[in-house]
């Protein structure tokens, strides 16, 4: 922990009672983020990323543990770390009645600010998200990036040293995506913090300078993406089959006895091995696969994705991770 | 000072919303005027007695003021189980804003919206020959403001307890009937048996009906009036400080 970490996380943990049992969310998280940084917190639905989300940004009690964001203690000075924060949670939460400009006044003056200093802000921040020109029509009629866009303008209008994002880029188009992640590289650019959850590989990658993976209310692994896929060893390989003969679970069953796959897993139809080195195991292994009578319709070598890393990790696919309902939704 | 300042924000954001709905504007001005139209005629021919006794609309048109104070009273629970389910609530709530604010902000416009269509229902009841004393109503509007503060801090706190519109609904909607009929706004108790009239002595909302009439007619000290106080004071303190409990721990 030093001077320059502007949110800090000591065994943080979250358990909520859903019909008289209990369900841990969070089991004891440890970090801490730079000033700065685009930190990610990457998992499956139910990971317990939005329930740690909402305890760093006063929403939700702390059961134990300790939080400190902006320098200032969340649970003894949540009105003060509110000041210093912004959150945009997953629902946006704009008055779709109101224009943009009005809930941008409505939030900047809630947040305390002089009515001549919050216009002032508005306009400033209608221009950085590109709202400047729909800045007077009602919410109602905002497309999905427009709307998200003023969700997060909401969430910076006062200047916030660190902001939370909730799964910032749900719903949107894939060209929609990627200018959100332009924004919002912006605003760090500009010297704010951010921490963000998300589900979707391709963001954590693209966005973030650091990623945290966090499955069942822990963080599994914690590192820069590049180094994350760099720790997962070797190469992975994909193999895909003819359908109705068996092959992936001949072929799992098969490829276990070879010396040179580090592990083997089972996604969806397909069958992902990591191999010490690609170019050498690929003959081998078709060589072996024919032998057994094993046909296969694809095969392909990758370098490790952030799937890969979470799969190691957890031995589950990030994108087949049981999209159960976390312990919050069920409890709200 | 903060506190009254983020309460008269969150007044008029609430306001806002609610003014540029054309439905619950449409609503509001038409259901009373409503039953009004519809339902004075029907009274003219019921023998009426006691407190009940006079001109139609004079006993009505009260009673209709008093059931306005308690529908519109309910309304805002709807609301808060919308703005939560649409991150309206953790939007505002993520804010340094003052707490008591967020819960005050909805109940006092409720409360200066109802008034508001009180003066047009007063005014529409005038030209039906609705005889106007302005200081039994002015009594009248702290009575209506007490008991429309008391339901909406209990419609409120009933919608963060229940989280959903449909067991939300199911408990205002059960409640209604037996409130109303009891109340003797739209049928007078007094047409009812003794176990009737008996059982209405434990209905808040007919307190303020028996009030409403004697206040109407411009008897302003009566037996009527103290016990209306002494009823809604208590329990509008009491829903405030419910709706305080469940606020604070809901949005800490």
């Amino acid at each position: 922990m030093t001077i320059d970490d502007v949110i800090v996380a000591i065994g943080l943990h979250k358990t909520f009672m859903v019909r008289g049992k209990e369900i841990p969310a969070v089991r004891g998280i440890d970090f801490a983020v730079q000033k700065g940084e685009i930190c990610g917190f990457l998992g499956p639905n139910g990971a317990g990323k939005t329930t740690t989300l909402r305890m760093l940004t006063t929403l939700l009690p702390i059961d134990s543990g300790q939080a400190r964001v902006a320098g200032l203690d969340v649970a003894r000075e949540a009105t003060r770390v509110r000041e210093r924060t912004g959150y945009v949670s997953q629902l946006g939460g704009a008055d779709e009645l109101a224009t943009g400009r009005e809930n941008l006044v409505l939030q900047g003056r809630l947040y305390g600010g002089a009515k001549a200093e919050v216009a002032r802000r508005v306009e400033e921040v209608l221009t950085v998200l590109d709202l400047a020109g729909i800045a007077d029509r009602r919410a109602k009629t905002y497309s999905g990036g427009q709307r998200r866009r003023l969700d997060v303008a909401l969430g910076i209008v006062h200047q916030p040293q660190v902001l939370f994002l909730d799964e910032p880029s749900t719903g949107l188009d894939p060209q929609n995506r990627v200018h959100l992640w332009e924004y919002v590289q912006k605003l760090r650019d500009g010297g704010t913090t951010i921490f963000l959850t998300t589900h979707y590989l391709e963001e954590a990658d693209a966005l973030c300078d650091r990623v945290m993976i966090v499955d069942h209310g822990r963080v599994v692994a914690d590192g820069a993406p590049r180094e994350l896929k760099r720790e997962v060893s070797g190469d992975s390989v994909v193999l895909s089959f003819r359908p109705n003969d068996n092959g992936l679970q001949r072929a799992l069953n098969m490829v276990n006895t070879l010396g040179f796959v580090r592990e083997a897993a089972a996604k969806g139809e397909q069958l992902h091995l990591y191999v010490e080195d690609g170019t050498k195991a690929l003959p081998e292994l078709i060589r072996q696969l024919d032998a057994e009578g094993v046909g296969i319709t694809a095969i392909n070598l990758a370098e490790p994705s952030l799937d890969d890393v979470f799969l190691t990790k957890t031995g589950r696919s990030l994108r087949d991770a049981s999209p159960a309902p976390t312990a919050e939704e069920e409890a709200a | 000072m903060k506190g009254l300042r983020d309460t008269s924000l969150l007044f008029n954001r609430y306001g806002l919303q609610m003014l540029r709905n054309p439905v619950w504007l449409f609503v509001g001005i038409s259901t009373p005027v409503l039953y009004l139209v519809l339902f004075t005629p029907l009274l003219n021919h019921l023998p009426l007695t006691g407190s009940e006794a006079g001109h139609a609309i004079d006993v009505f048109l009260p009673g209709i003021l008093a059931l306005q104070a308690f529908a519109s009273g309910t309304g805002p629970g709807f609301n808060t189980i919308f703005e939560m389910k649409a991150g309206v609530t953790e939007r505002l709530r993520v804010t340094p804003a003052s707490r008591l604010s967020l819960l005050l902000g909805p109940v006092l416009f409720g409360t200066v919206a109802m008034f508001a269509f009180d003066i047009l229902l007063v005014a529409v009841g005038a030209a039906f020959g609705f005889n106007i004393n302005y200081g039994g109503l002015g009594i009248l509007a702290v009575l209506l403001g007490l008991l429309l503060i008391s339901m909406a801090s209990f419609s409120i706190a009933l919608a963060i307890v229940t989280k959903d519109i449909s067991s939300f609904a199911s408990v205002v909607t059960g409640l209604n009937l037996p409130v109303l009929l009891l109340a003797g706004v739209l049928l007078p108790i007094s047409l009812g048996p003794e176990w009737l009239r008996v059982l209405a002595h434990f209905n808040p909302l007919y307190y303020l009906v028996v009030a409403s009439r004697s206040l109407a007619n411009g008897d302003l000290a009566t037996s009527a009036t103290w016990e209306a106080f002494a009823v809604l004071v208590p329990l509008c303190i009491v829903a405030l400080a419910w709706a305080t409990r469940v606020f604070r721990r809901a949005v800490a």
